[in-house]
């Protein structure tokens, strides 16, 4: 049974009409149209500048951390230190010690939560979950949206997120820049507020930027590639490093300067209003349409010969 | 030689086998084990995983790799409806039956896999999805796909079962049935552009792990590659399920069908690793080939699938046994490829291995368990194997004798 070509616009129509009312409501949202921006810090974006070269390794910040954030602290090494083999559910701040073998150099360093300006957890997020703040960037975890699917810790380029891997109500764990402990009235975080030897600093992005990049001008030769990590790094992070051994060697992986949702362009654009799903919906509804009523003919020619009910 | 010309239960043999209570048994420990879970949690004894390695088997065995294994509702059903290859259509009720129960059985794991569930209840909140989330389009994809399409696409063996075995309730189901086949062709088209936009997406998902997964996986086109997997490995199970009733129920074959499910297989094999080696050219990794520590796990795979296919092309492709050892290869070798950006190449943090537990495992073939059973009685109690209007007539005098009254043949013409 052929179909004429007036067969084919109305069964295309009719095919498109459901997906098509899907691709108006997902356009009507404001995150499709900026699907393509290139993502910039916000204007009072905060952060964090560590610098490694003046870490002494007394590790206070990991006490005041978990003390701002009402945490725990994780003494499970031995029963008195708190000595976390790495960020968990307990910390969100934590000092380490890089070493060669020899003993001939070393560094500490300080992980927490980067805040990305364009972070890879809140893109993998299902129902954002994790979300960033829109005055100061800080990307902050809303626990009434996390299906704890652990997407983020996959997403996350610097390892940072930590889930709850014991009870049945399960948390992620993240650096915040303390925004609960000074919403509650301190001036800057747990970490900085304490640091002796003010390794680690807080304020806005831009200023830290420039902070640090006096410092590499006023010490040439001193910081490793005479760069700031975290400028470009990862489309950039609002945590900003300076070091004199490798970044590669403090826990701050080489992620080129494209950020980590950048890599699902080309899938986006597949997705571009649902246009492509909605057409390929519309042309196998027209060519199964097709193929169907021609099945259907030949079920009932066939149930006259042999008598036998016919199966769909 | 047999024909395939329509469903025929297989009849004749006990549901209740000693299989049936062995899956049973192995079930019942899963589910003690499942309620373990939810009240102590995911980590420490339950599982192997950890915060470097935040995904186990539950995600990447039981949804990425047995969903890709449970593809052939959407493969067999585009090639039988859409570009109308009717010698398909015998083994549809085959393809759909698998993918149902993979993906019901997947999306139950997940439901156990997450710390959560309770949140899930947004997905039906769509001002609060975010459209960015390769997780979130296989969330509302998946779900979709599975309850409403896929759930749709094996009512008509139940329809049937009513008519035939509860003559009251014959008018309801024969209006059902009408009104389904009005809309047949609006929910097969929904049928195959879900799954083709979800089974991508699971490729989606590791884009996100950027250089943690090695970079002989890691590509652009990951999407791409893993439905396409997907569409390879939907038919060998199809073609797996029909050997293996072969083997447990001696039904016969249809050869020419049989042939046909090859050629697609082998034909989508071949543009599947073409399109693979051409990637990872075009990328400009070419050498990674050859010096990459992760190259000999690629190469296994490669070989796996490409030689598998290979034989099937061949003559000696045509005899059962060797066909259905080539398809359990080629099996073997999608799923490793489907788990391979997840675990096998997954470069964690600190060099972190993953090893799941033995709770872990077991709650993982529990789940897979659910599936064979349910599969295993819906083939003894519903038209799902394929099989020739004789088998059907033979079918129809053994159950005459064993359930006096009930009529299989000899029915009015129905028209659509």
């Amino acid at each position: 049974m052929a179909m004429t070509r007036r067969e084919a616009f109305k069964n295309l129509a009719k095919g498109s009409l459901p997906l098509l009312a899907a691709g108006c409501v997902s356009t009507a949202l404001p995150e499709v149209a900026h699907a393509e921006e290139e993502k910039v810090a916000p204007k009072g974006a905060l952060g964090l500048l560590y610098d490694a070269t003046k870490c002494v390794g007394c590790k206070s910040c990991m006490v005041a951390c978990s003390a701002a954030n009402d945490l725990k602290p994780d003494t499970r090494a031995d029963g008195i230190h708190q000595a976390p083999p790495a960020l968990n559910y307990f910390t969100k701040n934590i000092i380490k010690l890089y070493r060669t073998a020899d003993g001939s150099d070393h560094s500490y360093f300080k992980q927490q939560c980067m805040h990305c300006v364009d972070p890879g957890c809140m893109n993998a997020c299902m129902f954002g979950g994790l979300r960033k703040d829109a005055e100061t960037g800080v990307v902050w975890w809303l626990g009434s949206k996390c299906v704890g699917c652990r997407y983020c810790e996959i997403a996350c380029p610097f390892h940072i997120p930590a889930f709850q891997w014991d009870g049945f109500n399960p948390k992620i764990v993240k650096c915040e820049l303390c925004r609960d402990h000074i919403a509650k009235g301190a001036k800057q975080p747990g970490c900085t507020e304490v640091c002796p030897t003010n390794a680690v600093i807080y304020g806005k992005r831009e200023d830290l930027l420039k902070e640090a990049k006096s410092r590499i001008a006023a010490n040439p030769g001193k910081y490793f590639e005479e760069r700031v990590y975290g400028e470009h790094d990862a489309g950039g992070t609002q945590v900003l490093y300076l070091s004199r051994v490798g970044f590669d060697k403090i826990g701050l992986p080489e992620v080129g300067e494209n950020s980590i949702p950048s890599g699902l362009k080309y899938s986006h654009m597949l997705y571009k209003w649902l246009a492509l799903p909605v057409a390929l919906y519309a042309g196998m509804v027209a060519f199964a349409g097709k193929n169907f009523k021609q099945h259907s003919h030949h079920l009932v020619e066939d149930q006259k010969k042999t008598g036998l009910r016919p199966q769909l | 030689m047999t024909r395939w010309e329509r469903s025929v239960p297989v009849y004749g043999v006990p549901v209740l086998t000693r299989g049936f209570w062995a899956l049973l048994a192995l079930i019942v420990v899963g589910l003690i084990l499942t309620a373990i879970r939810e009240v102590v949690g995911i980590g420490g004894a339950i599982s192997g995983m950890s915060d470097p390695f935040a995904w186990g088997l539950w995600k990447t065995f039981n949804v990425m790799v047995l969903t890709g294994l449970g593809s052939g509702g959407f493969a067999v059903g585009i090639a039988a409806w859409v570009f109308n290859n009717k010698k398909l259509h015998s083994v549809m009720r085959v393809a759909l039956l698998t993918s149902c129960l993979a993906y019901w059985t997947g999306l139950c794991m997940l439901g156990v896999d997450v710390g959560r569930p309770w949140n899930f209840y947004w997905v039906v909140m769509p001002w609060t999805w975010n459209l960015h989330s390769p997780l979130l389009e296989i969330a509302v994809c998946m779900s979709l796909y599975a309850s409403v399409p896929l759930f749709l696409e094996n009512l008509p063996p139940l329809f049937e079962y009513i008519i035939y075995e509860w003559p009251q309730w014959r008018g309801i189901a024969e209006f059902c049935e009408k009104c389904m086949a009005k809309v047949y062709p609006f929910i097969i088209g929904l049928a195959y552009i879900l799954p083709i936009m979800h089974q991508s997406s699971l490729g989606a998902l590791m884009i996100l792990g950027g250089n943690r997964v090695n970079t002989l996986w890691q590509t652009p086109f990951l999407p791409l590659i893993y439905v396409w997997a997907a569409g390879f490995l939907g038919y060998n199970c199809v073609v797996l399920c029909v050997l293996l009733a072969k083997l447990a129920w001696k039904r016969d074959v249809d050869p020419e069908v049989l042939a046909e499910l090859n050629k697609l297989t082998v034909w989508i094999v071949y543009s599947w690793t073409a399109f693979r080696f051409l990637d990872i050219i075009f990328r400009g990794k070419i050498a990674h080939l050859f010096t990459d520590p992760y190259a000999l796990l690629f190469w296994t795979e490669t070989a796996l699938i490409f030689g598998s296919a290979y034989v099937l092309s061949t003559e000696k492709g045509k005899k059962l046994s060797t066909m259905f050892m080539a398809h359990a290869v080629c099996a073997l070798g999608g799923m490793i490829y489907r788990f391979s950006p997840t675990t096998l190449a997954f470069h964690a943090k600190d060099g972190a291995t993953y090893f799941p537990s033995a709770i872990e495992l077991i709650v993982s073939l529990s789940f897979v368990a659910i599936a064979v059973l349910a599969y295993l009685v819906a083939v003894k109690k519903l038209a799902i194997l394929p099989g020739s209007n004789a088998d059907w007539l033979k079918m129809a005098k053994y159950e005459e004798q064993v359930k006096p009254g009930i009529q299989l043949t000899g029915y009015a013409p129905v028209e659509h």
